[in-house]
Formats: C-alpha cells, structure tokens, sequence
C-alpha cells in the first residue's frame, strides 16, 4: 500500500473508539477514586452516632417534657391570660405604635439637620482659627468668618432643642409601650426560665435530627458534606486532638501527638452513652479521665499519651487497635477484617493492660491510687525482687527481698537448706523464693545429676563460716496458746499469715491482698529452724539481719517464748522425710572443667583442673553456681558484695522492638511483646526448648508460680517502662520533693499499708482480728493532724496513743533520714510542709475557753468518760477509752482539731469518737438558757464564727494538763486485768 | 505431589543451578551460532517465538504464579505491595521479547525465501504529528492513568516503620530496581559492585552505536542478521540483569540468605559462609606459608591473573579464533568491544569462583579498601 501525505497512517475511526473507551475508563476510574476518597470508616461510625445521639436526645426530651409536665399548664396558663389582657387594650397598644412611628420619623428628621448643622460649624470653625492664625502677622486684622461662626452657633442651638424635644417624645411613647406589654413578657420569661432545660434539649435535637429541620436546613445538612465542598463546614469530619505534651519518637526528630480516636470514638466524654456498643461507649473513669474537670483533661492529654497506638489512624485497623487474646483476635479478623499493623511502633496497649500508660508520668510513687493493677505489678516486681536481677532505673531495687545468708548456719542446716533451694515449694507452699530447678530446661536426669551437685556445692559453700546451729533447749518455750492469742494481737499478721493449706489462699490477688504477704507464711518453722533462734529473731531481728524490713515489737521475753512456742509447733514431716540432694563427684569435675573451659584455654583450664582437690572444686563450683544463677539479687552473701546483677536491664523493656525478644522455637503464643513477657512468666525457660544449648549458657530466670492475676499486673508494669519523650510539664509529682517521694517509698517498703489505710489502700490487718474496731488507725490526714515534732518522736520510739489497741506500733529500724522522708510523705498527703510550728497559746480568761470547758464536761460532752486526763483513767471501762487528751497539745495541729471535732466520721469513717454536743443559737435564745448553758457560752452564741465553740472545745482540750506518756499505766493496767474486756463489758456497748 | 514439585521447583532456583541452567538455555533461546541455531530447531526451542509458544510460556509463567499465590509461604512474598512490580516485570519482559522474538523470526524466514521484510511497507519517511502520534499518545496516557489509579486505588502505599539505625529491617532490601546491584554486592566488593559495574554498563551502552557496524537489520525485526550481538545483549540483560533482581525480591531472605520459593523464610537459618582469598590459595594452602608482609607480594598472583584476563585474552583472540573480527573493527574498537565484553564476563566467571572454589577475593588489599 503506498502511503499519501494527506492520509492517516491509523484508522482514524478505530482510534476514536478506542479514545471512548480509554475516556470511560478513565470516568470510572476517577468516579471510583471520588468513590474511595469519601468512603471513610470513621464517616460510617459518626452516621451511626448520629442516630443513636438522635435516639438518645429524644429519650432526654421524654424525660425532660414529664418533668415540667405537672406544673408547666401553670405557666402557660399565666401567659396566656396575660397576653388575652394585652389584646383587650390592642386599641390602645395600635395607637402608640402608630403614633411611636411618627414621633421617630420626626427625630429622625430633626437629628439630621442637627448633624448637618454641627458638621457646618466643624467647617466654619477651621476657616475661623485659620483666619485668626493668619491675621497675627498683620498689625491689622478682621476675622470675618467670626460673625458666621457665632450665628451658626445660635442656630444649632435652635436645632439642638427640637432635637432633644423630639427624642423626648419617642422615649415616652416607648416607655408607655413598654408598660403595656410588660405583664405578657413577664410571663412569657418565666415559661422560658422553666422550660430552659427543654428547649435546650429541643434545640440540640433539630440540628441532630433531619427529620425535625426545616426544608432549607434539610438541604443544607446534606450539601455541606458533599465531596470538595465538605472542606468548608461538614457535618461529618476527622475530629483531632493535638498534644504537645508528649511527643512520638521517629528516631531523627519528635513529633507531636495528634489523636484522632475521637473522630469514631464520639461519645467517649459524654456520660449518655454509658451504656451504648463501641466505639461509642463512654469511657469508665470520667472522673480521672477526659473531662475538663477531670486531672486529665482530654484536650491535654489526647488518647494515645496512655493507650498507645496509631493516633492519627481513622480506621480500626489503621488506628493499631490490640486484641485482648487469641480468642479476641480472631473475632476481630472475621469482624472486622483486623490485622496487625507491625510497622507502628507503639500498638495500643490491649485492654487489660491500659494501665501500663499511667506509669510514664506516675514513676515517682510506688502506688497510685486508681490504678491498682499497676500498683500491684510494682508492688510484686519489688517484693520478689524482679529488680534484684533486672536493672530498671526508674524503679529500682529497695531491700534484698531474701534474707542475709552470712549467718545462715545458726538458722537451719545443711539439709534443710538442700532441699530448700532444691524446691522452695515443697515446704512452704508459696513461698517467695522462686524455683531454679526442676524447670523446663533442668529436669531431665542428666540437668538433675548436675544441679544436685550445684545446689550441694553452694549449701557447702553457705555454711563454710560454720556459724553454730543455735540450740531448741526448752527455755524458749513458752505457753503456745498464749503465744498464738498474741501472734493474733500484737500485730505479727499485719505482715505474715499462717496458711498451712495451700487452699485456704485467697481467691483473688491484688495491691490489697499483697498487703498481707509481706512476711513469709510463717508455716513449719518447727521443721526448719530451732527455737533459740526464733526467741533471738523476733526479740531483735536486726541482730541477725541488719538491714531486715521486720520490725521489733518489743515483746516481753515472756511474750517471745509464748510466740516462739507457737511458731514452733508448725512442722512438715512430709518434707522431713524428703531425700536431700546429693553430690556426684564425676559431675562435680565435669561442671569444674566445663566452667573452667568457658574462661581459659583447654591446656589452662586441664593444669587448673588438675591443680584443684576436693575441696577447691566445691568452692570453685559454688561460687560459679551462686553467680550463674545470681542468688545475690535477693540475698547478701559474704564475698559477693560487687556481684553484678544477672538480668537483662529491663528500663526501657516496654518500649524494646519485638525483634530483640527471643521467641525461639516457640510459634503458638501471639508474636507481641505482651505475650512474650506473659510466657515468660509463666514458664521462664519456655524459650530453650527445641534449642541446643550448653549447660552454662541455659536460660536461668526461675519460676515464681505466679498466678493469671499476678502475671496481668506484673506485665503491665514491664509494658509501663517505655521510652516515651514527655514533656516536664505533665510528669507526675514534678513538685513533690524528693524526701516526700523517698517517704512515700518507704511507707510501702515497710507495709505500713499492712496495718493503716493510707491514701485509700491498706488496713488489711483488721480483717484478720477478731475485733475490726481495735485494729491500727486509719492515718487519713495524718500530715495535717499532728505535728512533725511530735510525729518524729512517735516513729522513733512509739508511745501508746490508742490505750484499750492490743495491737502494737512497731519500732522501725529507721535513719533519721528516713524519719524525715516519711514525715515529708505524710505531709505531701495533705498538702501540708510546715516543719516547725508555735505550741498553739490558750488564753483561759477568755470566755471561749468557758465556754469550751462547759461543753466538754459531764454536763454535755463528758470527754473523760473515755479519754484519759493525764494519769487521770476514764469514767468508763476499757472498752471505750481513747487517747490521753493531756497529750493533745504536743501531738495535734490546732485547725487540725476544729475539723476533727466538726465531724469525726468523715476523717476516720468507723470511728466510735461522737461530734460533740453543740448548742443551737435557738436553744441559746430560749428563756432559761443562761441557766442550763452558762453564761460564756450564751455570749458565743452571738459570735459570727461559726466555729467558735468547736474553738473554743480544741483550746479547752489543749489546756489538760497531764502526764503525757501514759503508756506504762496502761501497760500495768492490761498485764493485770487482761484485754478480755470486751467480753465482760458487753452490755456498755449499748452506752454510746 | 504438588509438594514434589515445589521442592523440585525449589531444588532447581537454587543460585547455582539456576543460574547454570540459564546460561546453559540463553545460547539455546538466542542461538549466536548456526550450531546453536541447529540444536535450537532440534530441540523444537524455536517453536516458542510462535503464537502457540508465546501462549505455552505464558500459561506456564501463569501456573507458576497460580501455585505462588496459592501456596502459603509465596504468597507471602508475591503478595508485598513492593513486589508486584516484578510480577509484572516478568509478564511484560517475556512478552515483549516474545513479540520481537516472534517476528524477527517471521523476517527471518521472509528473508530467507527472498521476501522483503514485513516492515517494508510501513511509511519510510514521516507520519502527521496529528493524529498519528499525538492521538495515539492521549489514548495511551488516559490508559496508563487509569492504571495508575487503580493500582493506587487496590494497594496502599508499602510504607513502613521510622528509619532507625539501631533496628534494621531484616533483611534490607534496596528498591527493586537496584536489586541486580545488590546481587552482585554478594560476589564483589561494594566498590566494584557498587561503582565500577554501574558506569561500565551505562558507558558501555552508549558505546553500542559506536561499535555497531553491522549495516543489516535497521529498520525491521530480524535475528540472524546480528544474532551474535542479540545473544550478547541478551544474556548481560536477561541473566545478569533482570534474573538477579527477580533472585533479589523472591529468593533472598532474612540475614540475605538464599530461600526456594517455597522455602519458609526462615530468620533462624544459618548457611556457613567460609570465603577464602586467592592469596590465602597461594600462600597458605598452597605453599603453607604465612601470608608474605609485603602486600604487592602477597598479591601478586592476583594482580597477574587480572591483567592477563584483561591483556592476554583479547590478544590473542585477535590472533586466533576473533581473527577476522579483529580485522574488521579495527583495534580500538576490538580493544573497547573485548574490555566491556570481558567485564560482563568477569560476573559470572567470579559467581563461579565463589561457588565452586569459595574465592572470595582475586586481589584482596583490604588496607586500602581495594578488592577485586
């Protein structure tokens, strides 16, 4: 074919066609893109929002519309006759607008020409000071705009005076106007006041509502989300939180949050929809949370700062959500086609462990009310000394969690130690020295013949010192039940239980149940330890450990012996019979030479070998055990004070990237940090299995045994330790001092929470005496009550306060350090940081002082029927004394005692103390009065302080005078008449 | 037996295998001599460049793809938003050579029978700028968009975590493109991998115009005509080129380790890496000496056998068996043509090396970052 300029090389019309098609296409496609673009998830969740919000307004406006209902016909009925009456006089009211409107078009007219006058004369003014300026420079001078100016003044003048005349006219028919309608007004405000609530609800509804809005705003409602113009002011939009506070981390620069949960999550700060399915629910700590007056305000906080997650995510996938557990997560992949997003970051923390975020800025205090769960991973983490083995700065390790092994020969013996360590569990059934053997990588028979050979190694190695077994000679036996009436009394089970039976455990474990734990289950003694030493141990525990948390009760030997025979009553036989571990001389060299082949040559290590006798390989051997497995974490052992911890740091372990965690061959647990560390701690040499690895390079962290319950908190804990950047601004406690936070930790190192309620926790001692209302005090406003002074005498060597407590406050081993911290502590409580205070001066002639004597006397509050008076002992028996209000001065804050004596209860709710009696000011103007009330009293019924009398009482108090330490009286008392009042004096109790 | 073919399939992509089994094909598929055309045509090789081949091949690429997507540990790969370009790749390479392959044949034979190509009657001079070309442009530009959309619309962007330089992603894989390049990084030394490669081959495709003096085959499809060249071209792109990027985004796993298709990938597997230099031959195994101090010393054999690959062959090619050739181009062109020809060579004789002798290095100068 020969080709033609003028021809087309194509077919013109197959390219057309092809053209149409390609343009087809290319509309769909775009139509498709639009399609895509506007199709968000978040857009359907806040259309289902809608409806439920109109659902939910509705509801409101039902309720709203029955409240007003009975009396709302009132109202209406009002404004009604009130506008009927304002019609009768239409005539009237037609006239004076009539006449309103004419009086203002005559104003109107008047006012102009006024207006234009005064802008004349602002002319006239300028040519006249002009001319006079000009005209000084010739001698003389005639300033003809002067005569203009001075006319134009007159008459303005004139048109001033109509003006005023007409606005004048205007203002009265206003005024007239005014009163006519005003009744009809009146009642039509008062119908709006009554039925605000409604309205406002009504309002809210018909922007929610289509069906309710008028045509031109049912237009408008769905224009303003159509695609292009929805950038202006659509209905339907990303909603966003910026937060500047904390910042995400990308490695070469921060970025701020921008959380945009709340663009699905929409009723998360509203309390209607508490009951309403996800993502709308409302979150369930409004009062900590969301709210501005909440401590975490939504708009500083955002979401993420605590939950995790991909904040600027608007679909459930993109936004990181976590699944609670497997079961969760393939609910959620058929739902809602969820799937792990691996490359952010930082997923959202699964529900259950929410309160791992709290750490991040509340690292300062060992427990944070709210936050229980938290808390109690912390508490578990420090008493089984996690952070003994495992670094973590921002928590560290407080006291050894085990005992001092440098005297451990005057304890027990070698074969009780042996089978100990072999499996603490096997004699006390939960005790908190974990398990290192018979674990997943150590109980096959060739890891058993090894680590009995271990365990004996370091038994030797333990009792070298050959400290002397201390005696059970009878002398330390006292009366056994007497000793368990004490144990139960004196307050041995704020710290320690005694549960021979492993099913007599509570149920539940958390912050308050641990309270109890603090000691060992004290089970079985008798089959461990002798009795000379427990007499020696409870008498003076820091003898034989220095840095013990027990405190010295200061027991009379008698009551020692009466304890220790107690104590000593519980044995194991069982465990008894038990075959202790055994050395095998061959394994022993071979863990010799094994060690000594990891740190030298083989030549080296064969001539050290060689070198070694008996003796030297169990030493060797022992102290390559002690380290390998770092007993030294909880215990102090002599020789090994610079061992170094043997875990890995774990103070950022939250925020470590899921590939350093070492799942092994382990496939059937989640590929999430969470479910490492679950795994971990239910079983922590899991990770070995299916590996060949040498004996000395084995996984070694033992087993706690811990419970579902314990490892949730403890993981939420590890989550908590994350490398977030955050701004000072939000920490926690950024202004408490550090003596008050080093007080606060103290408070928890030594349970004191075992006996008192601090801060919401503790007190758990009373539910384990026989009589709740003589357990240790509740120490609520305990930093505004009493005076440091006073408080650090108290701590240092206690004195007793409650006379008729059995239970005793213990003497600490404190520094004067930490005597200040914790004082510091229970002031931050309170808000309180005076140190230094004025003894608070009573002035005894004044009549406030009488009149607070008369109230206290037997007349009306008769305070010594239960207080004593110095030495002076109570009216009533011992059931109902309370403390030596001779001591008051020195012990209480003065503002403390008005508040105290205002109302008791609501300081220390249960307390048997009753609000003293004070007379009204009727009863004080009744005839008569001055008779039975006293004349001071009369005279302060007149005063304006309201609080004059409760002053008047605290300044009579403050005036005893008495012996202040009474605590030998009493001690005498009770050592001759027992503490068995309770039962004789029964029927008293009736008295109160 | 599925599982059968997956280990055979998995067995035959190892590196070696399948790297020999395609040198040992592209002289079949490409024949540069009429030997090679002779066994083709025996082997019925031919038959592919033919419509029933074209489709024989795609169902097989098809097949190929079906039991990747089906099978759980491909589908893994193959399903990457980052890797459907090479799924494309691998269609549209084979076609496209298909398609040329296809009627350089059919010229071929037109040719041989005294016929005028096919392309003869297709206007020798110029076509109208409207609508011949402008036309078909806007056609092709609206189709390409819709693609564009579409694959942007079914694919979110593969983007991934925060650069972080304590935790890289394992493995590390460089855009695909460059993947090639990264195979090579596995045999040479980044510099030479990395730089010296890199230039040759864009320098050396500049210099094709230049070399070119074959007058025969402009204008239409034909593969006699300067099959030696096709072949040539064919090989450095098809197995040099495009077979070590698809190696690259299917077959090389976690720690860089090699990975069947099929192969779980993984990130446990250990493979034992014992590379020894040409100079550890010499010295240490060879004469059980240590390795002398002086490093010219020491690498001296090295040194000697780069020159002779690169002075001694071309040489005496010339004399011999590229005789004629050397007559026709001249020695600087023979000299540039045997140079560029012998670096692309210098690949795969050193993937060789390095598989069957665990060579490492020819000359290794470690203290001066210089390693070939």
């Amino acid at each position: 074919m020969d080709y033609f300029n003028d021809e087309r090389y194509w077919d013109i019309k197959l390219l057309n066609k092809w053209f149409a098609i390609s343009s087809i296409l290319f509309l769909f496609s775009i139509i498709w893109m639009f399609v895509d673009d506007n199709d968000d998830e978040y857009k359907n969740y806040q259309k289902d929002f809608r409806k439920l919000s109109v659902q939910v307004e509705r509801e409101k406006l039902e309720i709203e519309k029955e409240l007003v209902e009975s009396e709302r016909k009132g109202y209406e009925l009002k404004y009604e006759q009130a506008q009927l009456e304002l019609d009768s006089k239409s005539g009237l009211l037609t006239n004076l607008k009539e006449r309103l409107i004419q009086a203002e078009g005559y104003y109107y007219k008047a006012n102009m020409e006024y207006l234009s006058k005064t802008a004349d004369i602002d002319e006239l003014k300028y040519l006249y000071e002009d001319q006079e300026v000009h005209s000084h420079k010739s001698e003389f001078h005639n300033n003809k705009y002067k005569e203009d100016y001075n006319n134009a003044l007159q008459v303005l003048h004139g048109f001033k005076l109509i003006k005023e005349e007409k606005e004048l006219n205007v203002s009265t028919l206003k005024a007239e106007i005014k009163e006519l309608e005003s009744p009809s007004k009146l009642a039509s405000d008062e119908l709006n006041e009554f039925l605000k609530k409604l309205n406002l609800v009504d309002q809210k509804l018909k922007k929610l509502d289509r069906s309710e809005m008028s045509t031109s705003n049912k237009i408008a409602d769905v224009v303003r989300d159509l695609p292009i113009i929805d950038f202006m002011d659509p209905y339907y939009k990303i909603n966003q939180i910026v937060v500047n506070d904390i910042k995400y981390d990308v490695n070469f620069a921060t970025v701020q949050t921008v959380d945009r949960c709340t663009s699905c999550h929409l009723g998360i700060d509203n309390p209607d929809f508490q009951d309403a399915k996800q993502p709308f629910t409302t979150h369930p700590r409004l009062d900590l949370f969301l709210t501005s007056s909440s401590a975490h305000p939504m708009e500083d906080y955002g979401c993420t700062g605590c939950h995790s997650g991909r904040s600027r995510g608007t679909s459930f996938v993109t936004a990181v959500h976590m699944p609670q557990n497997l079961d969760q997560k393939k609910h959620w992949e058929e739902d809602y086609g969820w799937e792990k997003m691996h490359h952010w970051l930082k997923p959202m923390l699964p529900a259950q462990y929410s309160q791992a975020g709290c750490f991040k800025c509340h690292s300062n205090k060992p427990y944070l009310d709210g936050a229980d769960k938290l808390s109690h991973g912390l508490a578990l983490i420090q008493k089984n000394g996690c952070n003994g083995c495992h670094l973590m700065q921002n928590f560290a390790k407080r006291k050894d969690p085990g005992p001092d092994l440098s005297k451990i020969g005057t304890k027990t013996d070698k074969e009780w130690a042996m089978k100990w360590i072999k499996d603490p569990k096997s004699f006390r059934h939960n005790a908190k020295m974990p398990s290192f053997f018979g674990q997943d990588n150590n109980s096959d028979p060739a890891s058993i013949k090894r680590t009995d050979t271990e365990i004996f190694t370091m038994v030797e190695y333990l009792f070298k010192d050959n400290n002397k077994l201390e005696g059970n000679s009878k002398k330390y036996i006292g009366d056994k039940n007497n000793g368990e009436k004490l144990f139960n009394a004196v307050g041995c089970n704020g710290c320690h239980v005694i549960t021979p039976d492993k099913s007599d455990l509570p149920d539940i474990n958390n912050s308050y149940t641990l309270l109890s734990e603090q000691g060992p289950n004290l089970i079985n003694l008798g089959s461990k330890t002798t009795s000379e030493w427990v007499y020696k141990w409870i008498k003076d525990p820091t003898s034989y450990w220095p840095d013990t948390k027990m405190p010295n009760l200061r027991l009379s030997n008698e009551e020692a012996k009466d304890i220790t025979a107690y104590l000593m009553s519980f044995t194991d036989e069982e465990f008894e019979e038990l075959d202790a571990p055994r050395l095998n001389e061959s394994e022993l060299d071979t863990i010799a030479l094994g060690w000594l082949n990891k740190m030298y040559p083989e030549v080296d290590a064969e001539n050290k070998f060689n070198q070694m006798n008996y003796s030297d390989k169990i030493d060797y051997v022992a102290d390559k055990s002690i380290r390998y497995y770092g007993c030294t974490g909880c215990h102090d052992i002599p020789g090994y004070e610079d061992s170094k911890p043997i875990g890995v740091e774990l103070t950022y372990e939250g925020s470590k990237p899921i590939d350093k965690l070492d799942f092994g061959y382990i496939h059937d647990i989640d590929h999430a940090n969470y479910a490492w560390f679950e795994q971990k701690l239910k079983n922590p040499r899991i990770f070995d299995r299916d590996k060949v690895v040498d004996p000395e390079d084995k996984l070694r962290m033992p087993n706690f045994y811990f419970t579902d319950e314990e490892i949730e908190a403890i993981v939420t804990a590890i989550l908590s330790f994350s490398e977030d950047q955050l701004s000072p601004d939000i920490i926690a406690d950024r202004f408490t001092s550090k003596e008050a936070l080093e007080g606060h930790r103290i408070i928890k190192d030594l349970n004191c929470q075992g006996c008192h309620i601090i801060e919401n926790l503790g007190g758990q001692i009373a539910d384990r005496m026989e009589l709740p209302e003589f357990a240790p005090p509740n120490l609520n406003t305990q930093g505004d009550k009493v005076h440091s002074e006073w408080l650090y005498h108290f701590l240092d060597d206690p004195t007793i306060i409650r006379p008729n407590l059995e239970v005793r406050m213990p003497t600490f081993n404190l520094s004067d350090k930490d005597l200040n911290s914790l004082i510091a502590a229970f002031q931050d409580i309170d808000n309180t940081d005076l140190i230094f205070e004025s003894i608070h001066s009573v002035d005894k002639k004044s009549s406030k002082y009488k009149a607070g004597k008369k109230l206290a006397s037997s007349d009306f509050g008769a305070c010594n029927n239960c207080h004593f008076y110095g030495d002076t002992f109570p009216l009533q028996g011992a059931i109902t004394w309370a403390p030596n209000l001779a001591m008051s001065k020195e012990r209480l804050r003065s503002e403390w005692v008005v508040e105290w004596l205002r109302d008791p209860q609501k300081i220390m709710p249960g307390t048997k103390m009753p609000a003293p009696y004070i007379p009204t000011s009727d009863l004080l103007d009744s005839p008569g009065a001055e008779e039975i009330y006293g004349k001071s009293l009369i005279e302060l019924g007149n005063n304006d302080n309201p609080d004059i009398m409760l002053e008047g009482l605290r300044d009579y108090l403050f005036s005893i005078k008495g012996k202040t330490d009474i605590s030998n009286i009493v001690k005498d008392y009770f050592k001759e008449n027992g503490y068995n009042f309770n039962e004789e004096e029964e029927e008293d109790d009736d008295d109160w | 037996m599925l599982g059968l073919i997956k280990d055979f399939i998995d067995f035959l992509t190892t590196p070696t295998i399948s790297f020999t089994l395609l040198t040992v094909l592209t002289p079949i598929l490409f024949p540069p001599t009429d030997w090679f055309d002779k066994l083709s045509r025996k082997l019925k090789v031919d038959k592919l460049w033919t419509n029933k081949g074209g489709f024989v091949g795609l169902l097989l690429i098809t097949i190929f793809m079906v039991m990747g997507y089906t099978d759980p540990n491909f589908s893994k790969i193959l399903m990457k938003p980052d890797n459907f370009p090479i799924v494309l790749l691998i269609y549209s390479m084979f076609f496209y050579i298909w398609w040329g392959m296809k009627q350089a044949y059919e010229n071929d034979a037109r040719l041989a029978e005294g016929k005028k190509p096919n392309e003869y009657h297709d206007p020798d001079d110029k076509v109208l700028v409207w609508p011949d070309l402008v036309y078909i442009e806007f056609i092709a530009l609206l189709l390409f968009m819709v693609f564009l959309i579409v694959w942007s619309l079914l694919a979110a962007a593969p983007l991934e975590e925060p650069a972080n330089p304590a935790s890289t992603p394992n493995p590390s894989k460089a855009p695909w493109y460059f993947l090639g390049l990264q195979e090579m990084l596995v045999y040479f030394d980044p510099w030479i991998a990395g730089i010296v490669f890199p230039m040759f081959i864009i320098i050396g495709m500049m210099a094709i115009p230049y070399m070119d003096i074959n007058t025969k085959g402009n204008g239409y499809y034909s593969f006699k005509e300067r099959r030696a060249g096709y072949f040539i071209f064919m090989y450095g792109w098809l197995v040099l080129w495009v077979y070590l990027i698809i190696v690259g985004t299917f077959f090389r796993g976690p720690n860089w380790n090699f990975f069947g298709p099929f192969e779980f990938w993984d990130p446990h597997k250990v493979v034992a890496l014992n590379n020894v230099n040409l100079s550890e031959y010499i010295w240490v195994i060879g004469l059980e000496k240590p390795l002398p101090s002086n490093i010219l010393l020491r690498e001296a054999v090295g040194f000697l056998v780069v020159f002779a690959y690169f002075a001694f062959i071309p040489l005496a090619l010339s004399k011999t068996l590229l005789k004629s050739m050397y007559e026709k181009y001249g020695s600087i062109r023979y000299g540039t043509l045997m140079f560029f020809g012998l670096s692309m060579l210098a690949l795969p004789i050193k993937m060789y090396l390095r598989w069957v002798f665990n060579l490492k290095y020819i000359v290794s100068i470690p203290e001066w970052f210089f390693n070939i």
